[in-house]
């Protein structure tokens, strides 16, 4: 690999690449892993992703909107979370299964 | 040769990548959470990177620290006795999935590729300590003023949350009926 | 009172009759319903006494009319539901509604052990109604109501006792044999409204090209043979004809009113209404005299033979219309107008009369049964007796009259030939024989009653009528006396001048006196003749007729089963229809109708069932359709 000083200076583009690097390996975990504690963390990681997106661009534009977002960003996550996990202690409790593919109740 | 903000970068960028991939695929979900936790602390480092350091802070403390204690702490209160199957089955579906999120990268790539080849550099900040009170002052100022009824409202939302978490909790009975 | 009222009137008492007695129609009480319906039929009569009226005298008008209201205004078709009465129709009117309610007396006596009487009436009303619709329509569209309604009513009457099944099967065949005709009549129609944008009566007349105008004669031929098509449905002309001798099935009341006096008529009376345009089309004309005329005889050969009394009336009916379309088609409207006046007198009169016997010998109708009737039922042949003279043609019977006018006219009118007069002669013979055959059996001779039946004479519900009917037949030729015998002007030509025409346009008549008398005598004289011949055969000596049928065997068997026709019918038309029907039905409409129905109810399934298959309740199958949506969504924004 050649190293060319002038590519490889790290610029917006590269944490944008990251960032949707990131989500897209967080998407694939929610689509395809089956525990159910699995997929939280895996949209946990996405809204990192997202995160990261949205401080690269506030410190491009010099603007600080950026860092608001992601703070209350950051806030909802944890809260999501929170609950989520809650309503899967009171599943787990019930079913004794965390394999998602066993609550398909909702089919038509 | 790089400079340090870059090769920091690169690290801590590979650093999330490699152990975010590793959340995705360790059939372990203990291993997966162990896995999320340096992820988060890497992407808490990328935020210094960018001189988000009020952020990044936060980042370590609420994630790192709290939500993926959490995590362990429930997937511990799963006591898994057998075995399950780590990916969903399924050829088609599962070749669905990966093309539309090979499409997803690809567009996203491209796009990204289109738009910021051009002038993707930062423009240097103010040099020394100051610089970063000086952004967390203004993020905080912003948030005091032009996001004050957001932040205010967030405060009720943890709130809310709050109550909900415990009340979930205490949840006996339900409408399914299965043999026990 | 006004027209407009008269009209009124004279239409809706017998809708109200219908109204009346068919709300009550399940009553027992055939006196009640019966009362009602002959008043209202006698209404009807009064108003149209009162409406003729005004054709007469000092300040005598050609016709009366009313309009109700406008009926159909589309385009280029107006239709007004209006009436009139005009020379023509004045006789039908009077005719119609006279003979009516003394048909509607008689039933009141005839069907009082009936189970529904009320019904019966209730279906008479409706058809005089729909009857007075066809007579009294200014248009043709009117008339065609009124003919559709009196062949839904003669198919009620026919099948009136619908239990037994031949009945109602006769009733069927009525009907169906009229709609054919209605076919062509509504076809007739069509043409007529093309050729000359109205439907109404006096407006075509008024249309009517010149018969010089070139490439005018083909299309109104068209129209003439399909309005003809119609009238030997209504009128049972060959081919046609085959539903009256079965609607015999009905009660006889019926058959005196419908398919004697009115109904029948009505195919005759359309052809006099449209006289101008007919006129018009001679080629046309002779297919209607040579299709009457051999009616006339084809028919009077069957009844030669029948046993039953009211078939030998029902094809004595046929074959005295065919005497009415060979006027027709000779150019003697007039003539054929007349004829079916007296013939509703007399053949209403044998009808009504046969229905006495009948009701005398307990329901039998078989003649073979009866003989020296004279003894217990002398009113019935009295008055039968004036009937049969009327119908062979004895002056001065009203018969004799209108009889020989057809025959005169059709040796020499300019229509008319020799051949249609020859046969119009023998037929005439053959009528003669055939009634008084009937007589001899019926009435004269020696009893072959059987020993419980007690035949005794009807109740004067029941005579009344008859006595009325006898007087008409005497009296009512007398409108009609020609001039080589009265001397003077023939009333009735007198009255039919300005709506008939004379078919002058195709050549001369032949004017000579001699000759009439000499076709009066033949024709007389031949009546007596065949007379005589009969009375010879079946009083005299009985055993004549069984050795003559033994001799000619072949052509006794193919006459007593009426030519085979309906075998003929059968075989030819209405078994492959309905073989067709059915293979219609088993490979159409089981296989590939119901089954296209069945296959897009199992399409429809399967088609849900598969859209179900996506809402199976997977969490990461929903997912997977978000992000496959946003890849799609973003390579179609982002591209």
């Amino acid at each position: 690999m050649p190293i060319n000083p002038a590519a490889w200076k790290v610029g917006l583009d590269h944490y944008l690449y990251l960032s949707s690097l990131l989500f897209v390996f967080g998407m694939l975990g929610v689509l395809m892993r089956r525990n159910v504690i699995v997929i939280l963390m895996c949209i946990e990681l996405m809204l990192n992703a997202v995160n990261i997106s949205f401080i690269a661009f506030s410190r491009y534009a010099e603007n600080v909107n950026g860092q608001v977002m992601v703070f209350f960003v950051m806030t909802i996550a944890a809260a999501e979370a929170a609950v989520g996990l809650a309503l899967a202690v009171t599943v787990f409790k019930k079913f004794r299964e965390v394999n998602i593919r066993f609550f398909e109740h909702l089919k038509g | 040769m790089l400079s340090s903000q870059d090769f920091l970068f690169y690290f801590l960028g590979a650093l999330s990548l490699i152990f975010g991939l590793g959340v995705v695929l360790y059939r372990n979900p203990i291993y997966s959470a162990l896995c999320l936790v340096i992820t988060m602390i890497s992407v808490a480092g990328i935020f210094a990177t960018l001189d988000a350091w009020f952020i990044a802070g936060v980042q370590l403390i609420v994630y790192a620290g709290a939500v993926t204690v959490l995590f362990v702490m429930v997937l511990m209160l799963f006591d898994l006795k057998h075995e399950m199957k780590t990916f969903s089955k399924g050829v088609i579906g599962n070749g669905v999935k990966l093309a539309s999120s090979g499409v997803l990268l690809g567009m996203f790539s491209t796009y990204i590729w289109a738009t910021y080849a051009t002038e993707p550099t930062f423009k240097p900040m103010a040099a020394g300590a100051t610089s970063s009170i000086k952004a967390t002052k203004d993020l905080a100022t912003s948030l005091f003023t032009s996001y004050l009824f957001a932040f205010e409202v967030i405060g009720l939302l943890l709130l809310v949350i709050a109550v909900g978490a415990v009340t979930l909790s205490r949840i006996t009975g339900g409408t399914h009926h299965h043999a026990d | 009172m006004n027209n407009q009222v008269l009209f009124a009137i004279l239409l809706l008492a017998p809708l109200v009759g219908f109204l009346i007695n068919g709300f009550r129609w399940k009553s027992h009480n055939a006196t009640l319903a019966g009362t009602i319906a002959t008043a209202m039929v006698f209404i009807s009569f009064l108003c149209s006494l009162g409406l003729v009226s005004q054709l007469f005298g000092a300040n005598a008008v050609p016709s009366v009319g009313a309009k109700f209201f406008d009926w159909i205004n589309v385009g280029g078709l107006q239709v007004p539901a209006a009436f009139v009465i005009d020379h023509i129709s004045a006789i039908m009117v009077l005719v119609v509604t006279g003979v009516g309610t003394l048909i509607h007396l008689f039933s009141v006596g005839y069907m009082s052990h009936d189970e529904r009487p009320a019904k019966y009436f209730a279906y008479l009303n409706l058809f005089l109604f729909n009857m007075l619709l066809l007579i009294l329509g200014e248009n043709l569209l009117l008339m065609f109501v009124g003919w559709e309604g009196v062949g839904l009513c003669s198919y009620l009457l026919i099948g009136f006792w619908f239990t037994d099944a031949d009945k109602a099967a006769a009733g069927m065949k009525a009907f169906i044999t009229n709609r054919i005709g209605d076919a062509g009549f509504l076809l007739g129609i069509f043409t007529l409204f093309f050729l000359f944008g109205t439907v109404s009566f006096s407006e075509i007349i008024a249309r009517l090209p010149n018969l010089a105008e070139v490439g005018w004669s083909g299309p109104i031929t068209l129209a003439c043979l399909f309005l003809f098509v119609g009238a030997t449905g209504k009128s049972a002309q060959i081919p046609l004809y085959v539903w009256l001798p079965d609607a015999m099935a009905g009660p006889t009341p019926v058959s005196a009113l419908i398919h004697a006096a009115t109904m029948v008529t009505a195919g005759v009376y359309m052809i006099v209404r449209l006289n101008p345009l007919f006129l018009l089309a001679p080629n046309a004309l002779h297919v209607v005299a040579t299709v009457g005329c051999a009616t006339a005889f084809f028919a009077a050969t069957i009844g030669l033979t029948q046993w039953d009394i009211k078939k030998i009336l029902a094809y004595s009916t046929v074959s005295q219309l065919g005497y009415m379309f060979l006027a027709c088609g000779v150019g003697a409207f007039g003539a054929g107008l007349f004829h079916v006046m007296t013939h509703a007198f007399f053949k209403a009169l044998m009808f009504l009369g046969s229905g006495s016997v009948i009701h005398a010998m307990h329901e039998e109708q078989d003649v073979r049964k009866m003989g020296g009737l004279r003894k217990y039922l002398p009113i019935t042949h009295a008055t039968f007796l004036i009937g049969w003279l009327a119908i062979i043609g004895i002056p001065p019977f009203a018969g004799f009259f209108s009889k020989d006018e057809i025959l005169w006219q059709s040796f020499s009118s300019p229509l008319g030939n020799k051949v249609l007069w020859i046969f119009g002669v023998a037929t005439a013979g053959l009528t003669s024989f055939y009634m008084t055959r009937l007589m001899c059996l019926t009435f004269w001779g020696k009893s072959r009653v059987s020993k419980d039946v007690h035949p005794h004479e009807a109740p004067a519900v029941m005579w009344i009528p008859l006595a009325v009917l006898a007087v008409l037949s005497t009296v009512g030729g007398w409108i009609g006396i020609p001039a080589v015998i009265g001397g003077g002007d023939n009333w009735l030509e007198r009255w039919f001048e300005g709506v008939i025409r004379e078919p002058s346009a195709f050549g001369e008549p032949i004017h000579s006196h001699t000759l009439e008398w000499s076709a009066m005598g033949i024709s007389l004289s031949l009546a007596v003749i065949m007379a005589t011949l009969a009375y010879t055969f079946y009083v005299s000596n009985p055993s004549l007729p069984g050795r003559l049928t033994q001799k000619f065997h072949g052509l006794y068997r193919l006459i007593y089963n009426k030519y085979f026709v309906d075998e003929f019918y059968f075989g030819s038309l209405i078994n492959p229809l309905v073989d067709a029907s059915k293979g219609l039905w088993a490979y159409v409409d089981v296989n590939f109708i119901d089954r296209t129905t069945y296959v897009i109810g199992d399409v429809v399934r399967g088609v849900g069932s598969t859209a179900k298959s996506i809402q199976n309740g997977n969490m990461q199958q929903y997912a997977m359709y978000i992000a496959l949506g946003l890849a799609v969504t973003m390579f179609l924004i982002l591209r």
